[in-house]
């Protein structure tokens, strides 16, 4: 029989009818739509035991305590810890996406020298070279840690020269170490007990110090309220966030911190409001105000609400000592609510020596934020993980990222108690990495193991049976069985405390009012935030949002 | 007995950090900003405003005002508009949930949310290479041409009622479930709880004469308080005030 | 070369004139290259995503959206022609009726396929199928407008199938005359599901609560610009058919209808569009006085963002509304050509201005109290797809003008039109 195009069209017509009427259209369409839901490129998370761990971020000199929950061995997400006893489970905006640090695009994965790949057994050779031909000098950003005993070790050892670099809120206190002669370190702000505080441009609401500290501080006893408790003016010539929710702002001409410091003192002393007699400043009280940009009742106006509500405390955003001067005035040194005296014997710092004339090279830790200039002349071991961007002669070494090795971490500058935990590894370092003390054990055995130290100093901690351990649950030290036990809760995320600061008063030597013609800068937020870039998702805040600036200094 | 899940946010305490922005965006496996990515483009289901009553000087006062989904209770907008039933809302718990599986990307949701909480995702998720080991596994990763908000941290809803079934109880323990949001605010001025249930105490904040809801007059009822002491602040609950500026640098 | 000219031929009609081959593949030229072009783009915005456009999240609905809407009230015509044809038997119209039909085929598959690269997830369109939301305004539209397609298309396919060649196929000339048989019905029901789309085109964002600048009150489910969009629509269609025949006719530089059906189609756009205006004018009046005072805004509120001034409302409805009424119907201007295409070209202008008002303007407005106003511009991609479908518009209306019957029978006219 022949078909004809009749036959072919009402076959097919009929064919294509029934198939609607089988599963066969309807399933491939639901194919297709379950495709859209799983395009092959779509990252998917992995999946695996669930765990949470504790531990305590070393990104800046907080200190602040993290619950990390781990998947199939990567941490997924940080949030704060509830009963940590400094942060009470805040944390500044950068650490809930510091997990994704070392993935970052800038991560460090390789040896490179001058620009070019290279390789650790390389790097260790022209250490070893340079050792032998000259001093070596180290490089701490983060003095008082383990690690810092064992560069200290190295440097006595090889007769080289350590140096620390301060974070800004520890040179904020270097004026009192020199006035006291007492070591930066032991220096911290009595916050707790203060009730007016004036900030000279220190972002204190938004990063700084232990970011978590004073802001669940200020939220409890200030808040906004018009009438607070706790008092916080903040003098800054723009209107910062701080500013924004500060109970006064003072704007004032921008660098003129100084000035207004001189006029307040002088306001202070003329009008007996402070139990000091002097010293009296240079700056008469006009001249401040016209450097100010402020009315000379403005200054006055400020003095005598500053001392309204005492006690009172003045911080500066760094070391401009005028402001430090005005702390002394106050009688805010010294006493409660104040600059106050950490218990005193905190583990000691090798007293920064001179450094030698020329040296041979120079070991930079990777706590050292990626601003600081060494001599052109000096050949650089600069550890780091991640990479900031701009000429890279000498050595770049990569170092551990997030929590990608143990090490401890001090008691923060600005706290007024002191304070220790262990920040354990939580995640497998990649192969290519070594931190700057297994380098340097590479090249000298001898030297002491970080997790010694650690140890030593647990111990040290349980012997003096000082202070509570805030774990899951607070405990006085003097409970605690053994040492082992101890040196376990601590690596396990727990924070040690000291006793309140018990030996507050110290004096401060002041003969007259400081003429360093020093302009403070304020600082801006995460200006102690150590590595070069932020988290990714730290777009959130600059690009996809007109939240924040992103600052010069840092990477996205 | 259902839950009416919601916020209290007190402007008063917000210092515009971004630590609610940040941890919600990690939490929901929000991906970095693609490269032309601009504050137009970007996926921020929790956006924090600023926003000032446009004086300079002493007289400058500025606000910062996290806005997330409102998890509107009264014909919510943006549910009655999908063609294709991608959003709906949870009785049991007032929920307004999103299924980025079945949207269809035309966006007609976000022409109706007056609020502004919906984002598309105008590229592809990329994060850079091994970054996708640090996802968070109760979150479905989305696909590009779908919209997403807020949806109350639901993934951590389902792991307090995992714990709560594990442990034989019926309601969950309020403690494990906080969103993102509220347990990353540093100044806790984000709080979150059940405005149903008279004994919590954002239910109590909710009913204060501080209190007050954006655009309350369109009766959307959503589900987010805001509260602050400054009678400019709680002006911008509609537009009775002389309208303040957003400021828009950092 | 030759053969393609002499294959060219077959398919003209006997006894009918048109251009060389070769001119008319000159004149395709353009348009296919824009076609081209709008393939590109549009396979740019499908493989990169809507990055490749300039809406954002704010501006979630762009350019694209906008164009459909207008182009959806301008084809309105087909449905409209046919209504009057078939239901109402104006007669005196059925010369335009094919042409018609072209010119909404051209609206509504434009339309379809810009929405294609518009949704962000184009294989799962079939889901609002699957998972309908009977509240939402979007669902219906899709129904109607897919249906209504379907329907364009079987109307479309007998005026394909009376190609010279085609109708020597005898199972096509059986099928376009069963076919032929269930036109008025195709007329009916084009009717009806224009009416619910056209409407709920309207009611896309008369429902929008959180939008008042675009909400208004209503009658039951159906806000008042559900009303408002379908009358002038229907006020619109006949316009824009006037427009495009006149410039077929100028372009093929033959006259293809008979000025009678201008002048009728002229009137009844002009009357329409006087109902609208009015019904507008009230439901302007009740919007700024009632419906957004209730939520806080005053009646100039929406107007203080000066791109967008008080000025534009005035113009929709005097200059573009009440003009274009005058010149329709009033005898004076109504009986010459030159106002009547005049006022066919304001008529669809206010429309095309009424479409903008409503998507764009509608976004740009702030909602928060503390909302910037925020301006959008689409981007190059954004245009080229748009460009691109007018070309295959007047590519197939091209094609469908050379190849096949679309002025029917009619004396008067250039005998070039082929009869039956």
């Amino acid at each position: 029989m022949k078909l004809s195009r009749r036959d072919l069209l009402f076959g097919g017509a009929g064919a294509l009818a029934g198939l609607v009427l089988t599963p066969v259209p309807w399933k491939l369409l639901s194919d297709v739509s379950i495709w859209t839901q799983n395009f092959p490129w779509i990252p998917q998370p992995a999946h695996g035991p669930v765990d949470t761990k504790f531990s305590t971020c070393t990104l800046c000199e907080g200190g602040c305590g993290l619950r990390v929950r781990m998947a199939a061995g990567c941490p997924v997400g940080v949030a704060g810890v509830r009963n940590h006893p400094l942060t009470r489970g805040a944390l500044c905006p950068l650490a809930f996406a510091a997990h994704q640090l070392n993935w970052h695009p800038r991560r460090l994965r390789e040896v490179r020298h001058n620009g070019r790949p290279a390789s650790w057994s390389e790097a260790q050779a022209a250490f070893e070279k340079a050792c032998g031909e000259g001093p070596i000098g180290i490089v701490d950003g983060r003095p008082g840690r383990a690690a810092s005993t064992v560069f200290t070790a190295f440097t006595q050892k090889h007769h080289g020269s350590y140096q620390s670099v301060l974070s800004v809120e520890s040179q904020a206190l270097a004026p009192y170490a020199d006035w006291s002669g007492l070591p930066v370190s032991s220096l911290g702000y009595d916050l707790e007990n203060a009730r007016t505080i004036v900030s000279f441009g220190a972002p204190v609401l938004d990063g700084w110090g232990t970011p978590g500290r004073f802001t669940r501080l200020w939220s409890e006893h200030a808040g906004g309220a018009a009438d607070p408790q706790l008092r916080l003016i903040h003098i800054d010539p723009s209107f910062s966030r701080t500013a924004a929710r500060a109970w006064r702002w003072v704007p004032i001409c921008e660098g003129s911190e100084a000035q207004l410091a001189a006029g307040v003192a002088r306001v202070l002393l003329e009008e007996r409001l402070v139990s000091a007699k002097g010293p009296m400043p240079r700056l008469t009280l006009e001249d401040a105000a016209a450097q100010t940009d402020l009315s000379t009742e403005a200054i006055r106006d400020l003095a005598h609400t500053m001392v309204e509500h005492q006690p009172v405390v003045v911080i500066a955003a760094d070391g401009n000592p005028s402001i430090a001067a005005l702390n002394v005035l106050l009688g805010a040194v010294g006493a409660p609510g104040g600059i106050v005296r950490k218990r005193a014997d905190s583990h000691p710092q090798a007293s920064a020596a001179p450094a030698p004339s020329s040296l041979r090279a120079l070991l930079v830790d990777s706590t050292v934020p990626w601003e600081f200039v060494t001599p052109a002349s000096t050949e650089v071991f600069r550890f780091a993980a991640w990479d900031g961007g701009g000429e890279s002669a000498g050595w770049l070494l990569p170092a551990p990222g997030f929590q990608e090795e143990l090490t401890d971490v001090p008691t923060p500058s600005t706290s007024a108690r002191e304070m220790y935990a262990v920040a354990a590894n939580l995640v497998t370092p990649p192969a290519e990495i070594q931190s700057a003390t297994q380098f340097l054990r590479q090249i000298d055995a001898t030297l002491p193991e970080v997790e010694k130290v650690i140890h030593a100093r647990c111990e040290e901690i349980f012997h003096a049976r000082e202070g509570t351990v805030y774990g899951e649950h607070s405990v006085d030290v003097a409970t605690v069985d053994t040492a082992a036990h101890l040196e376990e809760q601590l690596r396990q995320g727990a924070v040690w405390l000291g006793d309140s600061p018990v030996s507050a008063k110290f004096r401060c030597e002041l003969k007259e009012w400081p003429t360093e013609n020093r302009v403070s800068q304020g600082t801006s937020w995460a200006s102690t935030w150590i590595p070069p870039v932020f988290p990714a998702l730290a777009t959130k805040l600059y690009q996809e949002s007109t939240l924040r600036e992103l600052p010069a200094w840092r990477l996205a | 007995m259902s839950a009416r899940y919601g916020f209290v946010i007190d402007l008063d305490r917000c210092t515009g950090c971004g630590a609610c922005m940040v941890a919600c965006a990690a939490e929901n496996n929000v991906p970095p900003a693609a490269p032309r990515a601009t504050p137009r483009t970007g996926l921020t289901p929790m956006l924090v405003r600023k926003v000032s009553n446009g004086m300079d000087g002493i007289a400058r006062r500025e606000v910062f005002i996290p806005i997330a989904c409102m998890h509107c209770g009264n014909e919510t907008p943006c549910v009655s508009v999908c063609p294709q039933q991608a959003v709906e809302v949870d009785k049991a718990t007032g929920i307004v949930m999103q299924m980025p599986q079945r949207c269809l990307g035309c966006r007609y949701c976000m022409t109706a949310c007056p609020y502004h909480a919906r984002y598309f995702n105008w590229w592809d998720p990329a994060w850079p290479t091994g970054m996708e080991k640090s996802l968070n596994p109760a979150v479905a990763v989305r696909m590009r041409g779908v919209v997403e908000k807020c949806n109350m941290c639901h993934g951590r809803l389902h792991s307090a009622m995992e714990k709560a079934a594990a442990a034989g109880r019926r309601e969950i323990d309020p403690a494990d479930y906080v969103p993102a949001c509220a347990e990353a605010c540093p100044t806790g001025a984000i709080t979150f709880g059940n405005l149903a249930d008279d004994k919590d105490p954002v239910s109590h904040a909710a009913h204060s004469p501080d209190a007050f809801r954006l655009l309350a007059k369109l009766d959307t009822e959503p589900k987010v308080y805001f509260k602050s002491q400054q009678a400019w602040v709680r002006g911008l609950a509609d537009r009775e005030s002389d309208r303040p500026s957003e400021v828009q640098n950092g | 070369m030759a053969d393609l000219v002499v294959l060219d031929r077959r398919f003209i009609a006997r006894g009918v004139e048109r251009s060389s081959a070769l001119r008319f593949m000159f004149w395709l030229v353009p348009w296919v290259i824009l076609v081209g072009l709008g393939i590109y783009a549009a396979a740019l915005c499908l493989f990169y995503g809507l990055n490749q456009t300039n809406m954002d999240n704010r501006f979630a609905f762009g350019m694209w959206i906008y164009l459909d809407l207008g182009m959806i009230a301008l084809g309105a015509g087909a449905f409209f022609t046919g209504f009057l044809v078939y239901i109402l038997k104006q007669e005196d119209l059925k010369p335009i009726l094919n042409s018609a039909v072209v010119v909404g085929l051209i609206c509504y598959s434009g339309a379809v396929a810009v929405l294609m690269v518009d949704v962000g997830q184009p294989l799962r369109a079939w889901f609002t199928f699957w998972h309908p939301n009977t509240h939402s305004m979007l669902t219906e539209v899709t129904f109607c407008i897919t249906c209504y397609l379907f329907v364009l298309i079987l109307e479309y396919l007998p005026v394909l199938l009376r190609n010279r060649q085609l109708r020597k196929v005898p199972s096509f000339l059986v099928f376009e005359h069963q076919l032929h048989k269930l036109v008025p019905v195709l007329a009916g029901l084009g009717a009806f599901l224009s009416f619910f789309h056209q409407g709920s085109l309207g009611g896309l964002y008369g429902v929008l609560r959180g939008r008042p600048f675009a909400f208004r009150q209503g009658f039951a489910i159906w806000p008042s610009t559900f009303f408002l969009f379908i009358i002038s629509a229907m006020a619109v269609g006949p316009s824009f058919l006037i427009l495009v025949t006149a410039t077929a006719e100028a372009v093929t530089g033959r006259k293809l209808v008979q000025s009678t059906v201008f002048r009728k189609l002229g009137r009844i756009s002009g009357i329409l569009l006087g109902v609208y205006v009015a019904l507008k004018a009230i439901d302007t009046l009740v919007w700024l006085n009632v419906t957004s005072r209730a939520v806080g805004f005053a009646p100039w509120d929406f107007y203080a963002y000066k791109p967008f001034g008080s000025a534009l409302l005035f113009i929709e409805i005097l200059p573009l509304g009440l003009l274009p009424v005058f010149l329709l119907t009033l005898p004076m201007t109504s009986k010459r050509r030159g106002w009547v295409l005049c006022g066919a070209a304001l008529a669809c202008s206010g429309i095309l201005l009424n479409r903008f008002v409503l998507t764009v303007q509608t976004l740009a407005l702030p909602t928060l109290p503390f909302d910037e106003y925020l301006q959008y511009i689409p981007s190059w991609q954004e245009v080229a797809t748009f460009l691109g479908v007018i070309a295959y518009g007047v590519i197939l209306y091209s094609l469908s003008y050379r190849y096949l019957p679309m002025f029917g029978q009619s004396k008067g006219v250039d005998k070039n039109v082929p009869v039956g």
